[in-house]
């Protein structure tokens, strides 16, 4: 397989978006891609988005379709990559494919999801069908149900807290201060969500242990890459940023039938084939971007990636190890808990987060000297996963 | 009482739920019907107080419980302090209605 760059990156601002539509967004996205990458009128060979649930959220199917249209793309291959809340990441898969495999010499890849348009309830309900229909879905479990139960036990085998979990709650909030783009914009700290007595009126329970502070918020949004081949990189004058490692791994659907649940046995496999593709190791990385969408899975996921021992994520945590200066700064775009998750979305904004980090273009968020990203996309509740290793090349 | 169906792979004895085509261990494709015993011990849970479109209670007590033949199933917890490892016995009780018909699933009580 020949090298993939990624020679354009852009997004909009993820938040409640009422006036754009699902494809106005991924429009606007891609636009931002295109233009960061120099593309001008060359021709676009594919097209991948990545969307959950258009058809619950907002009525429409065949979105890649519309999308061409709008964006004047045709007569480019299109398709919608849907894989939970990891089509982001698997529509980057499919699009690094198409490159490296020599089918294709420019492929765009966007991933958005609308879901405002739906109320908080009916949100909840839509991300709830994934769950297995007879043995979860109908007893009304949602995904931070799920991500209550795994807290429950992630604590009491490894002490973690709910101090813990909100210093992530807090890390990536601060670090979403720095973000333009990110959906919450707000500095919170330990007194206001957990310590003071009044603290649950500002963050109710909402799965316990799970309080609202731990869960993150519902948002419209979308983010794009241009993908190429070394020569058109070139052409194009851009830095060279590369896709060296994918990893994909899978698990059972329920957690239940994992034999210890608390082991994300599909984070720790789809990391190491990326880590081994890229001919690198975790300590290796010098900015991660993973899936916090409970803050109880940025711990078990820096564990379970490989870039601390099990148990030891919340320690590296509370030691400030993960903060932007730290040894490995994680989520300094503010993670999914303050950039915000709408659901296809978010596997391309951590690519686009990781390319800006690379490149030295994330502003006040910069990681100093970072050659090498990792990014981690979690969908179901850990049941299909990949895993990023982006390298800059000098 | 009425409960769930779980499966007992013939080839090497694994016992499943919900349903597979081929074993999670094994990857055999024949398996015995069997039902949970009635009792088994809670091994989380959470109390889920934003419940999804349609569900009109206020808060729902959710767990996962290994019921004393080594099915595992999430049922609702009919108890307002639970406990990980507190012996449960289970019912069959109306659990969500969906497309306007009552749906019925595992609930359980301290035993």
């Amino acid at each position: 397989m020949r090298p993939v760059i990624i020679s354009g990156a852009g997004m909009i601002p993820f938040e409640r978006r009422d006036e754009d539509s699902l494809v106005d967004m991924l429009a606007m996205a891609s636009l931002n891609a295109m233009d960061d990458a120099n593309l001008g009128d060359r021709p676009i060979d594919s097209v991948y988005v990545g969307n959950m649930a258009s058809g619950l959220f907002n009525h429409q199917v065949s979105v890649a379709s519309s999308l061409v249209d709008r964006l004047s793309l045709m007569p480019a291959a299109a398709e919608r990559i849907e894989n939970g809340p990891a089509s982001g990441g698997s529509a980057i898969k499919n699009g690094y494919l198409a490159v490296a495999s020599g089918y294709n010499d420019i492929v765009l890849v966007v991933g958005g999801e609308k879901m405002r348009e739906v109320i908080g309830p009916k949100a909840t309900d839509i991300v709830a069908c994934m769950t297995h229909p007879e043995a979860e879905y109908i007893y009304g479990v949602t995904l931070p149900a799920m991500a209550g139960m795994y807290t429950r036990l992630y604590m009491e085998k490894y002490g973690v807290t709910r101090e813990h979990l909100t210093l992530v709650a807090i890390k990536n909030q601060e670090n979403g201060l720095l973000n333009p783009y990110a959906h919450i914009q707000m500095k919170i700290t330990m007194e206001g969500i957990l310590t003071h007595p009044q603290a649950h009126v500002n963050s109710p329970i909402v799965a316990d242990p799970i309080h609202l502070y731990d869960c993150c918020p519902v948002s419209d949004g979308a983010a794009a890459v241009i993908l190429t081949t070394v020569d058109i990189a070139n052409e194009l004058n851009k830095p060279l940023v590369s896709i060296d490692g994918v990893g994909q791994a899978t698990d059972t659907q329920t957690l239940q039938e994992r034999s210890d649940p608390t082991d994300l046995k599909a984070v720790t496999i789809a990391s190491e084939k990326a880590f081994r593709m890229a001919g690198i190791k975790p300590k290796d990385i010098d900015v991660a971007e993973l899936h916090d969408a409970f803050t109880i899975l940025e711990i078990a996921e820096s564990e379970h990636a490989g870039f601390f021992p099990k148990g030891e994520g919340a320690k590296a945590l509370k030691a400030g190890e993960t903060r932007i200066g730290g040894k490995l700064p994680i989520n300094p775009s503010g993670g999914l808990k303050a950039r915000g998750h709408p659901v296809g979305a978010t596997g391309v904004a951590q690519i686009v987060e990781l390319v800006w980090q690379l490149r030295g273009e994330a502003g006040e968020r910069q990681v100093k000297k970072a050659a090498n990203g990792f990014s981690l996309n979690f969908g179901g509740f850990g049941n299909n996963v990949l895993a990023f290793v982006l390298r800059r090349k000098s | 009482m009425k409960t769930i169906t779980a499966y007992k792979c013939k080839g090497c004895g694994h016992v499943m739920y919900p349903h597979h085509f081929r074993c999670l261990e094994c990857k055999g494709r024949e398996f015995e019907e069997i039902t949970p015993s009635t009792k088994g011990k809670l091994i989380t849970y959470t109390s889920v107080e934003q419940l999804p479109w349609g569900s009109d209670e206020r808060r729902r007590v959710l767990g996962i419980v290994e019921f004393d033949n080594g099915v595992k199933a999430l049922g609702v917890i009919k108890s307002d302090s639970p406990k990980i490892g507190m012996k449960v016995i289970a019912s069959w009780e109306p659990v969500r209605v969906i497309k306007g018909e009552q749906v019925y699933g595992l609930n359980f009580q301290p035993d």
